[in-house]
């Protein structure tokens, strides 16, 4: 009986199932297919061999990976950024927003609204040279300033200790703009007549804020969390490599530049794709978690 | 309804075609069969030119030269390694590539039989028969020949001084590395720019790209104290450059510069490709690095001065060590080899019409062709020289950066038969001529590495990683960031993360390679 139903129904509506077909063949072909490469991950593969002449060595990268010296420092270097970034980054484009929607002069919210929008269409390459000219050593205008105002010597570049404020003051001069627009979006639609009652129950701007505003984009904090969530360990790429040198290496070796390395300039495709595959698994455990939490604290999450 | 119907179904069909595509795109492959036509991927040099064009007139004439039609793949070089790699993990590799060295995913290609093996095969070729088999073994993987190595002068080490800091503080050219330092302190703390201010420093190093021993400033100062370059042997046995006490020697001395301000503070980050800014800039006064920066410098301060350009810019050779005795860091004479790929070209026949083809561009006309271009068009022969002319016009301009791309082309492992490319100009001419005389002098004392054509398991494996180590150490050492015990700690760490493995592997070949 439910399997004729389901027959009419799809004969019912069987131009949205050939609309469904883009966005499926878009999956099959570029998302799913080449996840065969990873294959490679559980063999010592060679080029010239090809997927099915390479030997099968099992777990023995995955192994390797998790005996390696590497392994505790990379991770925790990951780690570190991915949290700094979780406390740091995330709230940053909601307090953002919250103080733009505050702004009465609308002319003034939009101007800094786009300002700060810009700085997300700079390619990392461009930040990155930004971020040589400013913290150049003894040169650069805010080691200048940093040394005057401290008395000290300040290596920014090469510094360990700074590598990570840097990272994360890029990301927040490159991201921001960006989240907040998102944010905005959501606010422009809690219903006015919530702050009109509000205000007649004697609510000031805080109280406003607090009851009103928020719980009306708390479903879209919740979805950016957990779409954030899924890329929590995707320390971007080019950000980290072009900061990195040998003084700040111990410090700045993630995951996606330890991949680098060993896959591209090392040559050791079946290590670097073991490598990757657990990143990635790591990930979906990740955006599973958030979304369980979310669902247990009783909101819709994702499904 | 019925447009909605349509539009359905137009996007149905976009979406199956699109995916046909999509798979009838893997089975198109080069023909390995086609004699026509020569596939090769080359490195892209000139950093603003354009990739030479398929009509250009240097792409036509080299076609002409090897009766082939060419389809060239151009890679900047600055990322030629990455693509390198990229392209060996792929099935689709260019018939000739060349390849920039022994890099661990080459080695195991060829390993594998990925590229033709030429030991013994190049012998028949006239033009491509080596010229010097020390450097062709040095090009070998433990002593198997995979590719047919571009030759490079032996000797490039070289000092390259500001001439007006020198004339001005009335200081000599150093010649041991006691006037290595004694002029970056006078470099230093004399006010060479006579500007009033203590702004300027002696040696200027950037943020090294490659790991150990891979001719950075530090590598060179190491072999003038008398550590081995890469690997030495000490009592019959290899052992790594780094675990001698030549290189804490050498090391402690860059440090002490270091510490005194003699050095640019930000060597751990100034970007390589910069280098040139502080010493033309009148920052910085000696780089130590291949001599041919000289003329990079020279023709840097003719644009700004095209009348007295020839007093900014001296150089010497390599220098004496502390115990008086000269050592010298020598080029391993090759810069990477043309590797043929077995999968393009499958058969011997296939094989021998491709040697036949690079065996013309390593003839005397194919080798003026690649590196000097066209006589009478873009240079004229003056004393042996090939002397650049008609340099404002700007097709000769074009042919002048086509011919600086396809001289990466150029093999001349039977000996350099081309002329010497120089700018019209006193200057430069004495620059040269200066040049050659300090790379002949220091022939005699170069110290070699004696497991040039060793390569080990391990290595290939595990090196990039484990050097890195090393590498890292050093920079951290010269920072203050580690003392010499840390940096001990460090090469103990290369030793246990896989660098002993090394060493025993090393030295197995090694044993083989002495009998």
């Amino acid at each position: 009986m439910g399997k004729v139903r389901l027959r009419t129904r799809m004969v019912r509506y069987r131009w949205l199932f050939v609309l469904l077909l883009p966005g499926l063949a878009y999956f099959a072909v570029f998302r799913y297919a080449p996840m065969y490469g990873l294959t490679i991950a559980f063999q010592d593969y060679l080029p010239f061999l090809g997927f099915s002449g390479s030997p099968w060595v099992g777990l023995k990268h995955f192994e390797d990976l998790f005996s390696s010296p590497d392994f505790p420092r990379v991770l925790s270097n990951t780690l570190i950024l991915a949290l700094l970034n979780a406390v740091f980054v995330f709230p940053a484009p909601i307090v953002v927003a919250l103080l733009l929607n505050e702004l009465r002069l609308s002319v003034l919210k939009r101007a800094v609204q786009s300002a700060i929008y810009i700085p997300y269409f700079l390619s990392w390459t461009i930040v990155a040279a930004l971020t040589y000219l400013l913290f150049a050593l003894d040169v650069g205008p805010i080691t200048q300033l940093m040394n005057d105002l401290f008395h000290a010597r300040f290596d920014f570049l090469a510094d360990p200790d700074w590598f990570r404020p840097l990272v994360i003051l890029q990301t927040l001069w490159k991201s921001v703009g960006w989240w907040t627009i998102i944010y905005l979006a959501a606010l422009a639609g809690v219903d006015p007549n919530l702050y009109e009652a509000a205000r007649i129950d004697g609510a000031n701007r805080w109280k406003q804020m607090w009851h009103v505003t928020l719980p009306g984009i708390r479903s879209t904090i919740i979805v950016v969390a957990i779409l954030s969530a899924g890329n929590l360990l995707d320390t971007s790429f080019e950000q980290i490599y072009l900061l990195t040198n040998s003084l700040n290496r111990s410090v700045a070796e993630v995951f996606d530049t330890y991949v680098y390395f060993l896959g591209i300039t090392q040559g050791s495709y079946s290590y670097s794709t073991a490598v990757g595959l657990f990143k990635a698994v790591v990930g979906v455990v990740l955006i599973y978690g958030v979304n369980w939490l979310a669902r247990r604290f009783g909101h819709s999450g994702l499904s | 309804m019925k447009p909605f119907k349509k539009l359905t179904a137009a996007a149905g069909a976009l979406v199956l075609a699109v995916t046909m595509a999509a798979c009838s795109k893997e089975e198109e492959k080069a023909d390995p069969a086609d004699l026509g036509t020569l596939t090769l991927m080359i490195p892209l040099l000139s950093g603003d030119a354009a990739a030479p064009a398929v009509d250009g007139e240097m792409h036509k004439a080299v076609e002409a030269l090897t009766g082939k039609k060419l389809q060239i793949t151009w890679v900047p070089n600055s990322n030629y390694g990455d693509r390198m790699n990229v392209t060996l993990a792929s099935d689709n590799l260019p018939e000739v590539m060349v390849v920039q060295g022994k890099l661990p995913a080459f080695v195991q290609s060829a390993e594998a039989g990925a590229f033709w093996n030429l030991t013994g095969k190049l012998d028949a070729y006239p033009n491509l028969k080596a010229e010097n088999k020390q450097i062709e073994l040095n090009s070998s993987i433990n002593g198997q020949v995979y590719g047919i190595y571009r030759r490079r002068d032996p000797m490039r080490a070289a000092v390259i001084v500001r001439k007006d800091w020198l004339t001005k503080l009335g200081l000599k050219l150093p010649e041991t590395v006691d006037d290595l330092y004694n002029v970056a302190k006078a470099f230093t703390e004399n006010d060479p720019d006579g500007n009033g201010k203590k702004d300027t420093y002696g040696l200027v190093i950037p943020k090294w790209p490659g790991v150990y021993a891979t001719a950075s400033p530090y590598d060179v100062i190491e072999t003038w104290f008398g550590a081995p370059n890469g690997w030495g042997d000490r009592n019959g046995k290899l052992v790594p450059g780094f675990d001698t006490p030549e290189f804490l020697e050498a090391n402690r001395f860059v440090k002490k510069m270091v510490t005194e301000g003699l050095i640019n503070p930000d060597f751990a980050t100034l970007d390589s490709a910069k280098w040139d800014t502080p010493f033309f800039t009148g920052k910085g006064g000696m780089i130590v690095d291949v001599s041919s920066r000289a003329g990079v410098q020279l023709r840097l301060f003719k644009e700004k001065d095209a009348t007295g350009y020839g007093n900014f810019v001296d150089l010497t050779g390599n220098l004496t060590g502390p115990d008086g005795k000269k050592r010298s860091y020598p080029t391993v004479g090759y810069n990477g080899f043309l590797a043929i790929s077995k999968q393009s070209v499958p058969t011997e026949a296939e094989l021998k019409d491709v040697l036949t083809v690079l065996n013309k561009l390593s003839s005397k006309e194919g080798q003026i062709l690649l590196n000097n271009g066209f006589e009478g068009k873009n240079f004229k022969v003056t004393e042996g020289y090939a002397l650049g002319q008609n340099a404002t016009d700007p097709a000769i301009k074009t042919i002048t950066n086509d011919v600086m791309s396809f001289a990466q082309l150029g093999t001349a492992s039977n000996g350099y038969l081309a002329y010497v490319s120089l700018p019209a100009g006193q200057p430069e001419r004495e620059q040269y001529e200066k040049r050659v005389k300090f790379h002949k002098a220091d022939e005699a004392s170069a110290v070699h590495n004696p497991a040039q054509a060793i390569v080990s398991k391990t290595q290939v494996a595990k090196g990039a990683q484990l050097d890195q180590i090393i590498a890292d150490a050093r920079v951290k050492f010269l920072a203050g960031q580690i003392d010499e015990a840390g940096l001990k700690a460090e090469i103990q760490r290369w030793y246990s993360q896989g660098g002993q493995d090394i060493v025993n592997e090393m030295n197995e070949q090694y044993a083989k390679f002495k009998k």
